[in-house]
């Protein structure tokens, strides 16, 4: 065992990174491949129901694993003594006139894209999804709502599944830092 | 090759570990408000998906983490934080040791879940039953039920103490 507590809060560090990024892989292949498909098994209105409580329960575990992998990854760079918080801000081998620096910037770059991705789904999105007709309601505008909501929902498997694309190459980048990075 | 060989061990752990924790969490939870009756439905359909994607993954963990660990250059080893090595003398050979264990238990628990513990949970009913046939066999299932339960609860903390093995091979190990 390491008697080191550096060495222990680093590899707690690493621990909640690698935990963070499997949920959020992890999670979305399960939504998208094992669950979605489970819903179809069930009639539409129950499936609806489920869908719905599985996206709630699922958004706040991706949110979470979204900003731990942030966080936990900015302070590992930190403890490798590559991020400070003072100008310039980011040591050799961080600059972008480097491997390392260009491939942990452009896996910054597509956090910043899975972050916006979330937040259109999150707040844009689910909303019209969740989106009641109230009594009282023209036909013409139940089909509007209706087409606004199949809308809706192709948007977010689009998003859903350009997420997992994006997200197996930034663990393609992520390993590649191992040996100095990729780009 | 190191690269790819890498980021698919990766990829894998995250599908097969994420996958498992959404199971428990997110499925788990919806359960809660359907009926019963469409519950075995959902189960059966999601569980049948999951067991194979599961398995797929450990398939995959195996072979990448054995061509990554033939591939393991010692001298290039001892340049790492904490100088490891590869033998049983080394916390880096020991957990690596524990994680292959790690491994396998989690092989044999999803494999007992797909080949057994998942099939054992169908109902089998005959026109010529007696009550107490019928009783027995709800006995039956209720038990493999409880055993799935265990054995996923099993599976998800397993799994989830793999990452920490891992992560502390970078500094040279845990035990």
């Amino acid at each position: 065992m390491p008697d080191d507590p550096q060495i222990w809060i680093q590899i707690l560090l690493g621990y909640i990174h690698d935990l963070s990024i499997a949920v959020y892989l992890g999670g979305a292949v399960a939504m998208e491949f094992v669950l979605g498909p489970a819903q179809t098994s069930i009639p539409p209105a129950q499936a609806q129901v489920m869908g719905q409580k599985t996206s709630d329960r699922f958004l706040w575990l991706a949110w979470g694993s979204l900003i731990l992998i942030l966080i936990t990854g900015a302070l590992r760079l930190e403890r490798l003594d590559m991020l400070n918080v003072t100008w310039p801000f980011f040591e050799s081998p961080l600059s972008l006139s480097e491997s390392y620096g260009r491939t942990v910037g452009t896996m910054f770059v597509l956090w910043c894209v899975l972050a916006i991705n979330g937040a259109l789904v999150t707040f844009r999105f689910r909303p019209r999804l969740a989106g009641k007709i109230a009594p009282g309601t023209s036909a013409a505008q139940v089909t509007s709502n209706q087409a606004g909501r199949i809308a809706a929902a192709t948007w977010i498997q689009r998003l859903t599944r350009a997420d997992l694309a994006i997200t197996v190459v930034v663990a393609l980048l992520g390993a590649s830092l191992k040996w100095g990075g990729l780009l | 090759m190191d690269t790819l060989l890498a980021a698919l061990h990766a990829v894998a752990w995250a599908v097969y570990v994420g996958g498992s924790i959404t199971m428990e969490w997110v499925l788990r939870y919806a359960q809660r408000t359907m009926p019963p009756s469409q519950v075995g439905v959902v189960c059966k359909n999601a569980g049948t998906r999951y067991r194979w994607f599961a398995l797929a993954s450990l398939l995959v963990i195996g072979a990448t983490g054995l061509l990554m660990l033939l591939r393991l250059d010692g001298p290039e080893l001892a340049t790492r934080p904490g100088s490891p090595e590869l033998t049983l003398s080394d916390s880096y050979g020991r957990t690596m040791l524990l994680l292959a264990a790690g491994w396998f238990a989690l092989l044999a628990t999803v494999s007992a879940m797909a080949f057994w513990l998942h099939p054992a949970q169908r109902k089998r009913s005959r026109p010529d039953m007696t009550a107490e046939a019928i009783a027995a066999e709800r006995q039956r299932i209720g038990r493999a039920i409880k055993h799935m339960d265990f054995a996923l609860k099993f599976e998800l903390v397993v799994s989830v103490l793999c990452i920490g093995i891992a992560a502390s091979l970078r500094t040279g190990g845990l035990i």
